[in-house]
């Protein structure tokens, strides 16, 4: 292991946005093959610490390096899950298109997606339990469909690295359980998941690493070291309690 | 029919084509207004363009102007992220500034140039069948007919070779970013179409129509389908239709031809808002009326189901109980019949087999919350909708 790079390994991470900064001097090492939740208060920085790693954001100071190298050259090792919230849903499509849309990356310009796309996006449908809505306009989809649309459309990607944008938000609890299946399944064939959550009970449940975030970097781990009361306090700024461990 | 008017016909399509592309995806975007933008501000660029060419259709004025387009979107943006003024701000900002220098040297520069205001405003369409292309000797057509043409080439070639990348940094800028297809230059690229195909329009229709015929096609496509192709194609559909009825109503109205174009698209669109089949405004009023009947026979079916006691049955009852005028209870009551859901005896009204059945699996799909399962059932089960 130790011989192994990291799947990120993020150094001296400044990001700022209009001069306030939103993260501050940030120095995290994901393992590789771990499912990570990034917990934190709102406006901790967690979706702007997504963004960086996946360069859609500049940072000011600091780098980001995934298994060594800068994201740039690791584009098809990564997939990303934004949040729901950031594409219009009345857009004239089907949820078969959107699905496809994550073979462009292996595509690259100019080539359009083939019949070999289709198969790929059609499994992927099946494997979130969403075949039976392909040719559904996207905004017929109810918030947890839409959600599980988005993971489909990672899981064609076919990446080493899956940042997902609190997939969990505005979905029902059946649509809950059945997304962190495929994330603990992927785990298991040695995918890194790292997941944007805010659902604090669950965290013992559901993830084995946990990175603690407030602007700067709190603490980072496996669950059963540091998911505790005192990182909690730390992160959140009260005196926080929650049933852990139990 | 006269070659001059098939002429102005085939550059009015043309133009209505190359406006209707870009225009898709600018609707889309949520960026129409931005057209608006472009339209105008590039008239210093025309203006200057033809001072060093002398010629109006030449490419080098086009590409100055087009030039002047895309300074504008990249002002505009510069602006806006200052953070001082939101984007509508800004667009109303910028464009009557650079507008209002090209009006100023055409009027400062009257007699050189051969331009007026009505003109750029409008656009005179029907005189360009004048303006030809002469090569060694040989008349082979209307100048503007080729320079549209032209640019409804480019714009073609570029949807074909790009179409995917547009349609995913269109739909989801993130995405497209992480998968390595720069939002930046797609943007910048659509830009720098749109400007040309402005610029290229601008003689025909005029800064201000031409919002008309990049914005109205596609706004009205967008009622009709959930297909970007079909999208796409109903856009050019109605371009080609407002260019070729708007010809034939100018020429009954003796008005202006790019007038009467936009006239005809704001009927085209006006028609599909109200009569779109699914998202008109009438089909949505009828489907909602439609939705609100059925759903008080539902709870009419499960009153019904819950009291065996004929007291709890009987028509007046029901009436009071469920608490629904004279008239509702009426139209639910003869709707429960005509699909034999319900039968009637002594003014007592009891479930049929079939309605015992309708009502036994509506109540399993909404206490699993399955709303689309409902409508399957109504579909199986009911001869007459609400």
């Amino acid at each position: 292991m130790k011989d192994r790079l990291p799947a990120i390994r993020i150094d001296d991470l400044t990001v700022a946005y209009d001069y306030k900064p939103v993260l501050w001097d940030i120095d995290l090492i994901i393992p590789e093959g771990v499912l990570m939740a990034i917990v934190g208060p709102n406006g901790a920085g967690k979706s702007t610490l997504i963004k960086s790693i996946l360069g859609i954001i500049k940072p000011i100071a600091g780098s980001v390096q995934v298994f060594g190298q800068p994201y740039k050259k690791q584009v098809d090792k990564v997939a990303y899950v934004p949040q729901k919230g950031s594409v219009d849903w009345d857009f004239p499509t089907t949820a078969l298109d959107v699905v496809m849309m994550g073979t462009y990356g292996s595509l690259g310009w100019i080539k359009r997606p083939g019949q070999k796309e289709k198969k790929l996006a059609l499994e992927a449908l099946e494997k979130v339990g969403m075949l039976e809505f392909k040719n559904r306009q996207i905004s017929q989809l109810s918030g947890g469909q839409q959600q599980r649309i988005f993971l489909a459309r990672a899981l064609v990607q076919n990446a080493a690295i899956y940042l997902m944008d609190e997939p969990f938000q505005g979905v029902d609890a059946t649509t809950e359980k059945a997304i962190i299946n495929i994330l603990k399944e992927l785990r298991k064939a040695g995918k890194t998941l790292i997941v944007v959550h805010h659902d604090l009970q669950t965290v013992p449940e559901y993830f084995d690493w946990v990175t603690f975030l407030n602007v700067k970097g709190i603490a980072s781990g496996p669950v059963k070291d540091i998911f505790n009361d005192d990182n909690l306090t730390k992160t959140y700024g009260i005196n926080y309690k929650v049933a852990v461990n139990q | 029919m006269t070659s001059a008017q098939l002429e102005i016909q085939l550059i009015g399509a043309i133009v209505a084509i190359a406006c209707a592309i870009p225009g898709t995806f600018l609707v889309l975007r949520k960026m129409a207004m931005i057209s608006d933008a472009i339209s105008h501000s590039i008239l210093p660029g025309i203006v200057l363009g033809f001072f060093i060419t002398q010629d109006l259709n030449s490419p080098l004025l086009i590409l100055l102007a087009a030039l002047t387009g895309v300074i504008t979107v990249i002002l505009v943006e510069f602006i806006q992220k200052t953070g001082l003024v939101k984007e509508d701000t800004a667009i109303g900002l910028v464009f009557p500034a650079l507008f209002s220098i090209g009006v100023i040297l055409i009027a400062k520069n009257a007699n050189d140039v051969h331009l007026d205001i009505d003109a750029v405003l409008l656009g005179e369409l029907a005189f360009a069948p004048f303006d030809r292309l002469v090569v060694d000797g040989m008349d082979i057509g209307p100048k503007s007919l080729w320079v549209i043409g032209s640019i409804l080439l480019i714009t073609l070639t570029l949807l074909l070779l790009f179409f995917k990348e547009l349609k995913l940094s269109t739909f989801d800028k993130g995405l497209a970013a992480t998968l390595g297809f720069s939002p930046a230059i797609l943007h910048y690229g659509l830009m720098t179409i749109s400007s040309v195909t402005v610029v290229g329009a601008f003689d025909a229709v005029g800064a201000v129509l031409v919002v008309a015929l990049i914005i109205a096609p596609a706004a009205t496509a967008y009622l009709l389908t959930d297909n970007l192709k079909h999208m796409l194609f109903l856009s050019c559909c109605f371009g080609i239709f407002a260019a070729i009825a708007g010809y034939w109503l100018a020429n009954v109205l003796d008005a202006s031809i790019a007038g009467s174009m936009s006239t005809v698209l704001g009927i085209v669109f006006l028609l599909v808002y109200l009569f779109a089949p699914k998202q008109g405004v009438f089909s949505v009023f009828f489907k909602e009326r439609q939705q609100r009947k059925e759903v008080s026979l539902l709870v009419f079916l499960l009153h019904l189901q819950n009291h065996q006691e004929a007291e709890e049955r009987h028509v007046n009852h029901l009436r009071e109980h469920i608490n629904w005028q004279k008239v509702q209870a009426k139209t639910v009551l003869e709707l429960a019949s005509k699909n034999n859901l319900i039968y009637i005896s002594d003014n007592i009204v009891s479930l049929t087999d079939k309605g015992q059945e309708f009502t036994d699996e509506a109540l399993l799909y909404i206490t699993t919350n399955k709303v689309t399962a409902i409508e399957e059932l109504k579909e199986r089960f009911f001869l007459f909708r609400g």
